[in-house]
């Protein structure tokens, strides 16, 4: 495609009092633009009208405009992304509004911006798109609450749904309960369980196929086409899907690990789930000699908010217990239940189911700590309890002993301590023969997915087994695309959130599907049209690529060479900053294009000016610009700013390229990585970070220090702090030194 | 922490404490609020939280032998900031009249008198009783001439009817008393601070002054009414010994004329009583919202008092009418209300005094109480 | 597919946009948001930090902003309130009134009307602890980023110096209130909450005593974009906070106010206690609690916070708070469950968790809607009409996030079910 450049400049909100615009004008002729022109308000319909008629007339293709932020009247510069390359060269929020009006470090700033834009809005071209028709069916693993709800919303919203259950029938823990928590106002009364006439709903619904018994030996592909192979029944089945909701639930904490509390050394010592089970077969009765339950003592939190157990709150013991409490009432109208409770977690409306147990004269509650036990003759059990309500020891003589035990998601396999599990996988360390020697490794376990996935076979998870996702804002996007995690496997959370929760995820697959078949981008760049394209010709199976995709869009050969999944991919970039060999490019976003603005760059010879390359994060950093732009907060004029899809896209050469230019230092502002992380592609600051530590060995090569380059986290609101940063890192570059480079 | 205690739901203990006018107990989730807006709780050991989880948890042993549900006053600034509702006042007020009830001497007295449906037993008792003595005395039947009450009952029957009964009820109460505070030094039992005779000095002399009413906040006029009560009786009291000193050394006898200073006196301390009484009902008819919720308990008393009053009022107006068909039988429906107020003290609202006074003097031994 | 008459969100907060803009992006129903603030983003825009990862709110908001932007399928509109519901699933008509903002769609933003307009008002956006002028941008994350003109505080035609610094003829003071109707085929209200009027809890001080702020004061006082550009200082005389309280349940779960737990002032605390400690290294904080609802995955932040020994949780509730007139200081009482003794301590600052009452609560909306006691929109509606986030029941951003997207589902059927 021909490119034909136009150059829009506008020339007001302080731009044309600040800079010298014919200077401007100027700079862009070295790129022989079609059209240059400067207007004094081109966000104005008569500005827009101008570059129309260009386009319409002149026939430009590629247009910049050196005015506002990229943020901002989006909607007034929107031209056709599929035939038109749009740049845009914030000269207002990064450079007037930033810098002393009519200063020669001003305008010198603004002709590297537009430079740099020209350079950028040169080298992209317009994306193809990729639509294909795609199977849209939902795979829904695990037939429970949240899986039966994923499954009906999904059809009806006119998709069809497969469910895939490992047990013989449908309905999980939800068949076990003998009441339900209140679902509606006023939040009062406990509710027989309904989810019979849910399950007779999946089975009528001509949308949704059932296995039951069922486990997947393998899910291949990707979205919209994920290959799924069953085996149910002695059999097994391949079909194909469009996405996945993941709702595999939750497994009790082991309760035989609690013989602290009573559990395996008292036989009137039971847990919450046993009490329940108890209630549907027949009702309460002491385990030891069937006798009546006089006396009922709740254990909140066993083996919860424990460390040395589970160290999280499984959000619904509380309410259970007040549950089954009132079943020790029910059965017996003197029979009394005690609760001993950390705290009493009944959040929001099921406030009213609280005031409700509480209002039964039988039912006594009190903050306290179980000191002990000890089983009288009869086999009732003394239960020593610290009472923290009244400041005194007091012992209460039970018939049946309850452990409110936790939830622990079905992600960790029944042999591992959700308090103590390998990172992102569970599996083993093992010890694997490479070519530098002896490395140690971890080996995924397969559990319930089977993801033919070069990177593990199941969701990645954060502490305790939970799927890694991008909890808070987005919380159904996990880190495969296409696969969504609903219900207690997710986070413990009650019947009722569960129900919800699956209806979530299924929009969520829905999304996915239709969104993939335009070959469009889900989440975070919703729409975006790119596709990374791989020169593999020149690969050297160094594998980079596929090790760091926070999604795991790339699976290899034998030989290591990548193989794309497009569909798996969020186009964050990732992986083009990962490879050495510079082999990952998109249409608009490529290695080259960014070297290639690094070249336009002016760095001044004057050595008491240290120029400063900044890589930024266009989803915080840039934005966190923006802001300090709209306070008027000034900041040094030593830096160039190049925002990135994700600071994970960081090419060590770009480095290279800033520094054997005679640049003095490269900052690199993302978002926050760890365990709390803001990255929106949950995994690209940190991978820039990991790739800043190996920068020595580029900077070695060039004799120069590695503190030139540094990496800042800053979120989105913390604009104020980028004065003190920006100063901070001009006085380590001046102490190292003027770059060597410089002038060359 | 204190001592351990063994706990068997006492779910007959709740039900009880319910039915007397504490029914809101369970709802309390032990904020810790109705410690904080009392404004005669201590520092240590604040009530009235620690008594709604005990109440809630059926510890009557542990409960009985706290001496600030006796503190309490009833101002009832918790029930007014409870966020649950629960009216921690009145529970109080619940056990208070569970413990008199318990702590009757007989025990059958204080089933006669703490349950409202046998009021009208209570009474008929010394009606009858009256009535037999009249009647076996050949006194039955209005006397003719100037209407002295004496005509138809001998001071002399009645010295011997009350004091008998009046010390036997004394005695009873005195056994409750020193079981009360047996029970309060043997669990709360610690250090004391002051001596038991300046504690009890102190205690007095700020019932004298209604000192810990005047720091009640949501319910202010309670102070009034109670303080006209009290005083009423004490004018009463007063007046009963007067006259009998007028009986026995310059033999006057009834009736005494109007212009005498021990008329007045007694008049005085009637209109007292009334004013009092009145006040306490007005009190608790009115809404406040956040006004106790008065016990049948609590209305009986105040009823019995209103109507000495008014018996006693009744029987002086229309002795000076001089109309002795009604003056006679009034004064017999006025005896029998004077003895329900006096005979059956310890087991009315009225034995709360005693009570209150053992537990705050208590409590300043133990250094807990409030300064008023 | 029948044919699409659309969605209509109520309210575009993060329930709202999340509803938005996920049923939107299936790609087969437009989206229309009414919101009433000038700009979207709703009560999570003043937030300062989101728990328990402490990252701000903007973050997530700036993504569903850039959603929203390349989405010709949504529209929105702000200083919108809906006035009218008629028709039924499928084919509600709606009458929406917009308030007149004064300034055009040619505003840039460049603030030169701000440096000429000579009215100051109250800034509700940082619960009046400063003020903007009578035009204003509302503040510097808002979307749309375009200014706005409070007429209650402007003087309208006579002084015009605004109308005069602006080169770009974008302010209007003659603007119109203007009524747009819809057509829809389906409506979610996600019309979110106000805090609880905290001067009605009489012993509490709010109002009568200055150091007495509410959460939601707290987080705009931490906040780089707040009345003190994030400096915690207290509002009587600016000194910095070094002794702060945090007092629970202020009108939660009491039945003089609001009966049920607003389920996120615990962890709000926690959080709050976190920007003191962190701005201020030689603070400390108290939280005064009735019970530590740290639900879930919430305990782990718990147990950092619990950690830091400069934050101390006593058990039991604050029921009284005074002012100490010499010092500006303010006098917490509360019983220290635990300890068995009431306790009293002054304060730089005390700052009060107060609840979420649902708009709904205060304020009737059109539609047929059925509340359940407290105000909330109830679980069953007229169909195709929903309730997503708070205004469904008090709940924290990432489960709004998660009901709103449930919502979006039962939306998509509505307007697109046999497909």
């Amino acid at each position: 495609m021909e490119k034909k450049l136009g150059v829009y400049i506008c020339s007001d909100c302080g731009i044309g009092d600040s800079l010298d615009i014919e200077g401007l004008q100027n700079a862009t002729r070295k790129y022989q633009p079609a059209v240059c022109k400067t207007h004094p308000f081109l966000c104005s319909q008569e500005g827009v009208q101008l570059i129309k008629d260009d386009i319409q007339n002149e026939g430009i293709n590629t247009i910049v405009i050196a005015a506002c932020s990229q943020r901002v009247n989006q909607d007034v510069f929107d031209f056709d992304p599929l035939t038109y390359v749009t740049e845009r060269v914030n000269l207002r929020e990064h450079v007037v509004w930033v810098q002393p009006p009519g200063d020669e470090n001003t305008q010198l700033m603004a002709v590297d911006y537009l430079r740099m834009g020209i350079t950028r809005a040169m080298k992209a071209l317009p994306p193809e798109p990729k639509k294909a028709e795609l199977e849209k069916t939902i795979l829904v693993v695990g037939g429970g609450v949240a899986g039966l709800s994923a499954a009906l919303e999904t059809a009806k919203a006119g998709y069809k749904a497969v469910i895939v259950e490992k047990a013989g029938e449908l309905g999980g823990w939800a068949k076990k309960m003998h009441r339900t928590l209140p679902s509606r106002p006023p939040y009062a009364e406990l509710e027989p369980p309904d989810i019979e006439g849910k399950i007779r709903a999946v089975e009528e619904n001509p949308d949704i196929r059932v296995y039951t018994n069922a486990s997947i030996e393998a899910i291949d592909g990707e979205p919209g086409m994920f290959d799924v192979t069953v085996s149910s029944s002695g059999s097994s089945e391949t079909f194909r899907v469009g996405a996945v909701v993941f709702t595999i639930g939750w497994k009790p904490y082991d309760a035989t690990k609690l013989e602290d509390q009573g559990y395996g050394r008292y036989k009137n010592v039971i847990t919450n789930v046993e009490l329940e089970e108890m209630a549907n077969n027949g009702g309460l009765k002491r385990p030891s000699d069937g006798g009546a339950v006089q006396s009922a003592v709740f254990i909140q939190c066993a083996g919860q908010r424990d460390e040395n157990h589970l160290p999280y709150c499984s959000s619904v013991c509380c309410l259970t217990s007040l549950k089954q409490a009132k079943y020790v009432r029910d059965s017996n109208p003197d029979a009394g239940a005690f609760i001993i409770y950390k705290d009493m977690r009944t959040p929001g409306l099921y406030e009213n189911f609280y005031r409700s147990a509480q209002d039964d004269e039988g039912i006594f509650l009190t903050k306290g700590e179980v000191l002990g036990m000890e089983e009288n003759p009869d086999g009732t059990i003394n239960v020593k309890v610290d009472n923290k309500l009244l400041g005194a020891v007091t012992t209460i003589k039970a018939d049946l002993v309850v452990l409110a035990t936790g939830m622990v998601t079905n992600m960790v396999p029944e042999e591992r301590e959700p308090n103590n599990l390998t990172d992102e996988f569970i599996g083993d360390i093992v010890e694997k023969q490479t070519q530098d020697g002896i490395v140690k490794e971890l080996e995924p376990q397969s559990i319930v997915l089977n993801l033919k996935y070069r990177q593990g076979p199941e969701l990645p998870h954060l502490r305790y087994g939970f799927p890694d996702s991008h909890f808070i804002c987005f919380p159904y996007e996990t880190r495969r695309t296409g696969i969504y995690a609903a219900g207690a496997a997710r986070h413990p959370m009650d019947m009722a959130s569960a129900e919800l929760d699956g209806a979530g995820a299924a929009l969520k697959a829905i999304q996915c599907v239709e969104l993939t078949s335009q070959g469009k981008s889900v989440h975070p760049r919703a729409g975006d049209q790119t596709f990374p394209e791989f020169r593999l010709e020149s690969c050297t199976q160094c594998r980079r690529c596929t090790v760091e995709c926070p999604f795991g869009t790339l699976d290899e050969d034998e030989k290591g060479t990548p193989r794309e999944h497009p569909y798996r991919c969020r186009r964050c970039g990732v992986c083009m900053g990962a490879c050495p060999q510079r082999i990952v490019n998109f249409k608009n976003y490529s290695v080259d294009m960014i070297s290639s603005m690094l070249k336009e760059i002016d760095v001044p010879e004057d050595e008491d000016f240290p120029l400063i390359v900044g890589f930024i994060c266009e989803n915080d950093a840039y934005p966190a610009l923006d802001m300090a732009g709209i306070n008027r907060i000034q900041y040094p004029p030593n830096f160039r700013f190049i925002s990135l899809r994700c600071l994970g896209g960081t090419n060590l050469v770009w480095i290279a390229d800033v520094l054997s230019k005679g640049a003095d230092g490269v900052i690199l502002i993302g978002c926050k990585f760890g365990d709390d992380y803001q990255c929106h592609f949950i995994k690209g600051s940190q991978m820039a970070n990991e790739r800043l530590g190996k920068v020595q060995e580029t900077l070695s090569r060039l004799m120069l220090e590695a503190d030139r380059v540094e990496q800042v986290q800053l979120a989105i609101n913390e604009y104020d702090r980028l004065p003190e940063i920006l100063d901070e890192f001009i006085e380590k570059v001046k102490e190292i030194g003027p770059n060597p480079y410089k002038g060359f | 922490m204190a001592e351990e205690t063994v706990i068997s739901p006492d779910i007959k203990f709740i039900r009880e404490l319910k039915e007397t006018g504490g029914e809101t107990l369970k709802k309390c989730y032990q904020c810790a609020t109705c410690s904080v807006v009392c404004p005669i709780s201590p520092d240590d050991r604040p009530f009235p939280r620690k008594e709604m989880v005990m109440a809630q948890w059926g510890m009557k042993e542990e409960i009985f032998s706290s001496p600030d549900i006796w503190t309490c006053h009833n101002c009832n600034d918790c029930s007014k900031y409870c966020p649950r509702g629960a009216r921690p006042g009145d529970v109080l007020g619940a056990l208070r009249q569970r413990f008199i009830k318990e702590a009757a001497v007989p025990g059958f007295m204080g089933n006669l008198v703490t349950e409202p449906k046998m009021t009208l037993v209570a009474l008929a008792i010394p009606l009858l009783l009256f009535l037999v003595v009249l009647g076996v005395t050949g006194h039955l039947g209005i006397p003719e001439g100037r209407i002295v009450y004496s005509k138809l009952f001998p001071i002399r029957y009645i010295e011997v009817i009350f004091l008998s009964a009046v010390g036997l009820a004394g005695v009873a109460y005195l056994t409750s008393l020193s079981r009360f505070w047996n029970r309060l030094t043997r669990v709360n039992g610690r250090g004391y601070s002051k001596a038991f005779v300046p504690a009890l000095v102190e205690t007095i002399t700020e019932f004298l002054k209604h000192s810990k009413f005047a720091k009640c906040e949501a319910n202010r006029d309670r102070k009034n009414g109670h303080l006209l009560v009290f005083y009423g009786f004490v004018g009463l009291f007063i007046t009963t010994l007067w006259i009998t000193f007028y009986y026995y050394v310059p033999k006057i006898h009834s009736p005494i004329p109007l212009s005498d200073p021990m008329k007045w006196f007694g008049n005085l301390s009637a209109l007292t009583l009334l004013t009092g009484s009145l006040i306490v009902i007005a009190n608790r008819t009115k809404d406040k919202g956040i006004n106790t919720r008065s016990s049948s308990f609590d209305w009986t008393f105040v009823i019995m008092v209103l109507l000495v009053c008014v018996t006693g009022i009744l029987t002086e107006l229309i002795r000076l009418a001089g109309i002795a068909a009604l003056a006679y039988p009034m004064y017999l429906v006025h005896l029998t209300f004077v003895f329900y107020i006096i005979v059956y003290f310890p087991y009315s609202k009225l034995a709360h005094m005693g009570y209150r006074t053992l537990a705050i003097a208590y409590s300043k031994m133990t250094a807990r109480d409030v300064e008023a | 597919m029948g044919q699409d008459k659309g969605i209509l969100v109520v309210g575009g907060g993060i329930s709202g946009l999340t509803t938005a803009v996920e049923a939107a992006e299936t790609g087969y129903t437009t989206v229309t948001i009414v919101e009433k603030n000038p700009y979207l983003g709703g009560r999570v825009a003043q937030h300062y930090r989101y728990f328990p990862k402490l990252c701000p709110p903007y973050c997530g908001l700036e993504i569903n902003f850039r959603r929203i932007k390349q989405n010709p399928a949504i529209r929105y509109y702000t200083m919108a309130e809906v006035e009218d519901v008629s028709g039924s699933a499928g084919d509600f008509r709606v009458r929406v009134r917009q308030s007149p903002r004064y300034v055009n769609e040619k505003c840039t933003a460049c603030n030169a009307c701000v440096e000429a307009c000579p009215v100051e008002r109250p800034n509700d956006f940082n619960f009046g602890m400063d003020t903007t002028k009578a035009i204003y941008l509302p503040h510097e994350m808002a979307f749309p980023m375009r200014y706005v003109i409070d007429d209650r505080h402007c003087k309208g035609l006579e002084c015009s110096k605004c109308v005069d610094a602006c080169k770009f003829g974008a302010i209007d003071l003659q603007m119109k209130p203007s009524t747009v109707e819809l057509n829809v085929g389906s409506i979610v209200y996600a019309t979110g909450w106000n805090p609880y009027d905290a001067a009605r809890m009489d012993n509490l001080g709010f109002g009568r005593i200055k150091n007495v702020i509410t959460n939601m004061m707290m987080e705009r006082l931490s906040a780089p974009n707040g009345p003190t550009k994030g400096k915690i200082q207290r509002p009587s005389d600016g000194k910095e906070v070094k002794r702060i309280a945090f007092v629970q349940c202020a009108g939660s779960r009491d039945e003089n106010h609001l009966p049920y737990c607003s389920a996120i002032c615990c962890m709000a605390s926690l959080k709050q206690a976190t920007y003191l400690r962190e701005k201020v290294p030689d603070s400390k904080a108290t939280i005064f609690y009735i019970d530590l609802r740290a639900p879930g995955k919430y305990e782990d932040f718990l147990r950092r916070v619990d950690a830091d020994e400069n934050i101390v949780m006593i058990k039991g509730k604050v029921a009284k708070i005074e002012e100490d007139q010499a010092t500006g200081d303010v006098v917490v009482t509360a019983e220290d469950v635990a300890g068995g003794k009431k306790i009293q301590e002054g304060f730089d600052m005390v700052v009060l968790a107060v609840g979420m009452e649902p708009q709904t609560r205060t304020r009737e909306f059109p539609g047929g809607l059925r509340y359940e006691e407290n105000g909330f929109i109830d679980v069953e509606q007229p169909a195709g009409v929903f309730g997503a986030g708070v205004a469904k029941k008090p709940l924290d951003v990432t489960s709004s996030v998660q009901d709103a997207t449930a919502s979006a589902i039962k939306c998509i059927q509505t307007v697109a079910g046999g497909k």
